[in-house]
C-alpha cells in the first residue's frame, strides 16, 4: 500500500465544463512495475495521462473530482514541466519530436530532472545503445524518420529527462508487429536497467499484457476491470474484444448482440 | 442574452429581430428622442463632441465587421479614412465636384482599395494581413502627401461646406441630425448584414476558416466581400471628416488613428454592435476626460505642454487593463450589470464548481 | 560606393531590428508591434545612464543595456504572460496598446525634444573615410560591427547552446516543450529578453549616429516588412529580407524621390506578400497554423 509509486484515486476530468470524459478512474503502480492500461477509442485513456502529466489545463478540461498522487505529493494540478521535474515523463501518442530538429538536438533539448552525478552525455549515449537506429541519424532531422524512428526518438528523448516513470501512450499505433514487439523488448530492457516503471496505455492489448506486470481496463470513463496479465488475457471479454479469436466463432449479428449486454464481474 | 423568465420565443423569426421585448422597443424610442432633443440644449463643445462620436460610431461600426465579425486584422483604417478624406479633397479641389458625387465617389474608392487590399487576405492570415493593411496605410498617405505637396497646399487641402441645391450644410446642428443619420444607418445596415447569411458566414469564418470551408461557405468570397464593406464604410466615414472639417491634410490620419479605432474595438467589446458604439463613445470623449483630469489633479508642471503624451499614456494603460481583465470590453460589464438586475433577487452562485 | 555603404548601413540597422522581430515570433507567434518603442526606451535608457555615470562611458553602455534586457523580461511578465493561451490577435493588440503607453510615458519622463546620448557619453561621431570619395560615420561603422556580431551569436545561441535549441523547440511544439520539462514562460521571457536586448542596441546606435526623437518608431515599424520579406520565423531570412528591403529604399531615394523613404519597405513588401506570402525563408505551412 504505501510503496505505490502513482495513486490515480476517483478521477474525474472535465472538458470544458460539460464534457466528462473521465469520471471515476482509480489505478495504482507500484515502483518498477509495467502497468498497462487498456481500452477502445474514446475510453479515457488519454486523458487519464493527460491529467496525470499535466496537460489537463492546456485544453480547457480540469480534474474536478479525484485526485493523482505521486510518491504521497499531489500533481493533479501542477503544469507539464512540474510534473517532469517530478520524474513523470511521457511520450505522447503523436508530434512526439521535434520536426525541424535534428535527432541530437532533440535528445538535448530536454530539461532533466535533478538527479545527483547527472551526466547529460552518458545518458544520451545510453539513448543510442538502447536504439542503436538512432545513432546512425543522429544529424538527420526528426521530421524525414519513419514512424518507428519516432517512436524510438519520442522514447529516447523522454529518457533525456532522466524520468522515474513513462507514459507511454499507444506505442503500437501505426507501426508494424515486428516494431512494436521490439519495443516492447526495449522497454523491458530500460525498466530491467534503469529501473524506470512504466504505464502503458494501449488499444492493443495483447502487445501489452505480453510484457506488463498488471492491467487496468477502461471503457466509458471508468475502470471495469483490472488484474494480473494471466487473469485478464483468460477472461472472455477480453479474449472476445481485445484480443481477438475468443472460444468460437460468432456472426458479427451475434457480437452486437452480446457487446450489449456485457457484463464485467468475472 | 438571457431574458428574465416568462418570456419564450415560439418561432424563430424572433430570433433575428432586432427590437424584441416591448421594454427594448420602448428604450431604443426613449433614446431616439433625446437624441434628437440634444442639439437644441447643448453647447457648441458639447455638439461638436457628438457630431465626432457620431463620425467615430461610422468607423467602429466598419471596423467591428471587419474584425470583430469576421475576424480579419486590420491596420490600415486611418489610411482608408484618409482615402476617403482625399478623394472628396482632389474632386473638390481639381473639378470643384458637389457633396453627392464626391460622397459616392469616396465610397467606390474605399471599395476598390477594399478589393485590392483584400485579395492578400485570400492567401495570409493573422500577422501577415495585419502588415499589409499597415502597407496599405503608409501608401495612402504616402500619395495623399505627394499631392498635397505637388499641388502646393503644403498645409492640407480646404473643403468649402457641401452644398445640396441651394442649401449648404453648415450649422453644426444640421450636421448633428446628418452625421446622426449616417451613423444611424451605418448600425443599421451592419445589424441587418449580421443577421443576414453574409453575417453568419463571417462568424463561421472567424470562428476557424477550415471548417467554414468545408461547411461550403465561400471563404474568399465572403472574406473580400468583408473587406469591401468595411473598407467603403471607413471610406465614407472619411469623407464626412473631411466635409465636417473643412479641411484634408495627410497629417490628420497618423497610425495613432487607426490605434483609436482599433481601441474603441477592443474598449467597447469584440463581436458586438453595441460594442462599437460604446467603445467609439468612450474613445472620442477619453482625451477630454483625461484634460478634465489633469486640471483637476496636481501634475507636474513640465507635463503642461504634453498633453497629447499624458492622452498617449493613459490610453495605451486602459486598452491594456481592458486587454487583461475585461476580454468582453465595456459591453461585457453592460451585460454584466444587466443579468445582475435581471436575475435580482433570485442570483446565486453558479451551480458547476468548474466555474 | 558610398550608395553601397549607405545600404548596408541601413541593410544592418534594419537587421539589428528584425532579431527582435524574429525572436518573439519564433517562439511565441507573435509580432510585437512595440518594438519601435522598447528601443527607443532603450535609447533612453543610455540617456539616462549617460547622464548619471557621466566620465565612465563603457559603464554607462553596460548598464543601459542591461536594463534593456530587463525591460524584455518585465513586458512579458507583466503584459505579455497572460496573453499565452490567448488568440494571436489578443496578443498584437496588447503590443500595440503598451506601444502607446511607451511612446506617451517617454514623452512625459524625457520631453519631446530632440537628444544626443553620444555628446553625454563625451564622444563624436566622426566620420570615416572609405577609398577616395566614400565616408561612414564611426557610429554606423560600429553598428554593421555590431549586426554582425548579434547575428552571428544567435546562429550559435540557437543552434549549439542547450537554451538555444530549446528555444527552438518551445517555438516548434510547446506543448511537447513543456511536457518535455522546459519551462515556457523562461523561454518566452528569455526571448523577450533577447529583442529587447538587440533592439534597445539598436536603439542606441541609431540614437547616437543621427539624433534620438520620435523618428526611431516609424524606423521601427519600417524593418516590420524586412522581416517578413525574410519570412518572419528564419535570421537568415531577415538579414537577406533586410539587404533586399535597405537596398530598394536607398536606390529609390536616390533615384527618384526622398519623400518615398517611408513608403519603400512597404512597396517592397506588398511585392513579396503577392508573389510569395511566407517570405523567402519561412516556412510555407507557418501560415495555416496562424
Amino acid at each position: 500500500m504505501a510503496d505505490a509509486l502513482l495513486v490515480v484515486e476517483q478521477l474525474e476530468v472535465v472538458y470544458q465544463r460539460v464534457i466528462t470524459a473521465v469520471q471515476g478512474v482509480s489505478l495504482r503502480v507500484e515502483k518498477g512495475q509495467i502497468v498497462a492500461l487498456l481500452g477502445t477509442n474514446g475510453a479515457g485513456k488519454t486523458t487519464t495521462l493527460r491529467a496525470i502529466s499535466g496537460f489537463i489545463g492546456m485544453d480547457d478540461a480540469r480534474v474536478t473530482e479525484g485526485t493523482v498522487t505521486y510518491k504521497g505529493e499531489r500533481i493533479e494540478n501542477l503544469p507539464p514541466h512540474g510534473v517532469t521535474s517530478l520524474g513523470i515523463v511521457l511520450v505522447p501518442e503523436r508530434q512526439k519530436v521535434f520536426e525541424n530538429l535534428t535527432v541530437a538536438e532533440n535528445l538535448d533539448a530536454n530539461v532533466a530532472r535533478v538527479v545527483k552525478g547527472f551526466d547529460r552525455k552518458r545518458l544520451a549515449a545510453s539513448v543510442y545503445e538502447y536504439f542503436p537506429a538512432l545513432a546512425r541519424l543522429r544529424s538527420r532531422e526528426a521530421g524525414y524518420l519513419s514512424g518507428g524512428e519516432r517512436q524510438m526518438l519520442g522514447i529516447g528523448a523522454a529518457l533525456m529527462c532522466a524520468p522515474e516513470m513513462l507514459l507511454v501512450d499507444e506505442l503500437s499505433l501505426g507501426l508494424s508487429p515486428i516494431m512494436v514487439s521490439e519495443l516492447m523488448q526495449r522497454l523491458l530492457a530500460i525498466r530491467r536497467e534503469l529501473g524506470t516503471t512504466i504505464l502503458l496505455v494501449e488499444q492493443n492489448a495483447q502487445v501489452a499484457l505480453d510484457i506488463a506486470d498488471y492491467g487496468y481496463v477502461i471503457e466509458n470513463g471508468r475502470i471495469v476491470l483490472d488484474g494480473t496479465p494471466e487473469r485478464l488475457s483468460s477472461h472472455q471479454d477480453i479474449k472476445e474484444f481485445y484480443l481477438g479469436g475468443g472460444s468460437t466463432r460468432r456472426s458479427y449479428r451475434d457480437v452486437k448482440q452480446y457487446r450489449r449486454s456485457r457484463r464485467w464481474y468475472g | 442574452m438571457p431574458s428574465a423568465s416568462g418570456y419564450f420565443r415560439t418561432h424563430y423569426g424572433e430570433d433575428t429581430r432586432l427590437l424584441d421585448t416591448r421594454t427594448k422597443r420602448v428604450c431604443y424610442a426613449l433614446l431616439v428622442v433625446i437624441l434628437v432633443a440634444l442639439p437644441f440644449v447643448a453647447s457648441a463643445f458639447l455638439l461638436d463632441l457628438a457630431n465626432q462620436v457620431y463620425l467615430a460610431i461610422i468607423g467602429a461600426v466598419a471596423l467591428m465587421l471587419l474584425t470583430g465579425y469576421a475576424g480579419q486584422i486590420s491596420l490600415g483604417h486611418a489610411g482608408l479614412m484618409a482615402a476617403g478624406a482625399f478623394t472628396a479633397g482632389i474632386l473638390f479641389k481639381e473639378v470643384n465636384a458637389p457633396f453627392w458625387i464626391t460622397l459616392p465617389a469616396s465610397g467606390l474608392v474605399g471599395a476598390t482599395i477594399g478589393v485590392i487590399f483584400g485579395l492578400p487576405s485570400l492567401r495570409l492570415r493573422g500577422l501577415y494581413l495585419a502588415v499589409s493593411t499597415l502597407a496599405l496605410h503608409f501608401i495612402v498617405i504616402y500619395a495623399g502627401g505627394e499631392y498635397e505637396t505637388k499641388r502646393g497646399f503644403s498645409t492640407g487641402v480646404i473643403i468649402a461646406p457641401p452644398r445640396i441645391g441651394s442649401w449648404t450644410l453648415e450649422d453644426p446642428i444640421a450636421w448633428y441630425f446628418v452625421l446622426g443619420l449616417f451613423a444611424a444607418a451605418a448600425l443599421l445596415f451592419g445589424l441587418n448584414l449580421l443577421r443576414s447569411r453574409t453575417g453568419r458566414a463571417w462568424r463561421a469564418i472567424r470562428g476557424r476558416e477550415t471548417v467554414a470551408e468545408a461547411l461550403g461557405i465561400p471563404v474568399a468570397r465572403y472574406k473580400l466581400a468583408a473587406f469591401v464593406v468595411s473598407s467603403m464604410m471607413t471610406s465614407v466615414a472619411g469623407c464626412l471628416f473631411a466635409y465636417y472639417r473643412g479641411f484634408v491634410s495627410a497629417e490628420a490620419f497618423s497610425l495613432f488613428l487607426t490605434i483609436q479605432y482599433v481601441a474603441m474595438v477592443i474598449i467597447g467589446g469584440i463581436g458586438s454592435m453595441l460594442g462599437a458604439v460604446l467603445g467609439a463613445v468612450f474613445v472620442v470623449l477619453f482625451p477630454y476626460a483625461i484634460e478634465a483630469l489633469t486640471q483637476v489633479l496636481p501634475t507636474p508642471a513640465a507635463w503642461a505642454n504634453a498633453v497629447f503624451a499624458i492622452n498617449y499614456a493613459a490610453f495605451g494603460l486602459v486598452m491594456i487593463l481592458f486587454l487583461l481583465f475585461e476580454p468582453q470590453g465595456l459591453v461585457g460589464i453592460w451585460r454584466r450589470i444587466q443579468n445582475y438586475f435581471l436575475l435580482w433577487p433570485f442570483k446565486q452562485a453558479p451551480l458547476s464548481k468548474g466555474r | 560606393m558610398q550608395l553601397t555603404i549607405n545600404i548596408v548601413v541601413l541593410a544592418a540597422i534594419y537587421a539589428l531590428i528584425c532579431c527582435g522581430y524574429v525572436l518573439i515570433y519564433r517562439v511565441s507567434r507573435v509580432m510585437s508591434l512595440a518594438h519601435g518603442e522598447l528601443m527607443m526606451l532603450g535609447a533612453y535608457g543610455l540617456f539616462a545612464t549617460a547622464g548619471t555615470f557621466s566620465g565612465h562611458p563603457l559603464i554607462a553602455i553596460a548598464v543601459a543595456a542591461v536594463l534593456a534586457t530587463m525591460v524584455g523580461v518585465l513586458v512579458y511578465v507583466a503584459l505579455m504572460r497572460s496573453m499565452t493561451g490567448e488568440a494571436v490577435l489578443a496578443a498584437v493588440l496588447a503590443t500595440i496598446a503598451l506601444g502607446i503607453f511607451l511612446r506617451g510615458a517617454m514623452v512625459l519622463v524625457w520631453s519631446a525634444q530632440e537628444q544626443h546620448p553620444i555628446r553625454l557619453l563625451g564622444w563624436t561621431n566622426s566620420a570615416v573615410s572609405i577609398g577616395e570619395t566614400a565616408r561612414i560615420s564611426a557610429a554606423a561603422l560600429v553598428l554593421v560591427v555590431v549586426t554582425a556580431l548579434a547575428y552571428l551569436s544567435l546562429y550559435f545561441f540557437l543552434k549549439y547552446t542547450v537554451w538555444g535549441i530549446r528555444m527552438r523547440a518551445a517555438g516548434q511544439n510547446p506543448l511537447l516543450a513543456a511536457q518535455r520539462g522546459i519551462g515556457l514562460h523562461g523561454i518566452y521571457a528569455l526571448a523577450w529578453a533577447l529583442a529587447t536586448f538587440t533592439g534597445g542596441i539598436a536603439g542606441m546606435l541609431i540614437a547616437s549616429d543621427t539624433a534620438l526623437d520620435q523618428t526611431m518608431i516609424i524606423i521601427g515599424l519600417k524593418a516590420f516588412p524586412a522581416a517578413l520579406v525574410g519570412g518572419l520565423d528564419s535570421l537568415l531570412g531577415a538579414l537577406i529580407g533586410s539587404l533586399i528591403v535597405a537596398a530598394a529604399e536607398v536606390l529609390m531615394i536616390h533615384y527618384i524621390d526622398p519623400l518615398l523613404a517611408d513608403v519603400v519597405p512597404f512597396f517592397v513588401l506588398l511585392v513579396f506578400l503577392i508573389v510569395r506570402p511566407w517570405g523567402l525563408y519561412g516556412s510555407k505551412e507557418e501560415l495555416d497554423r496562424v
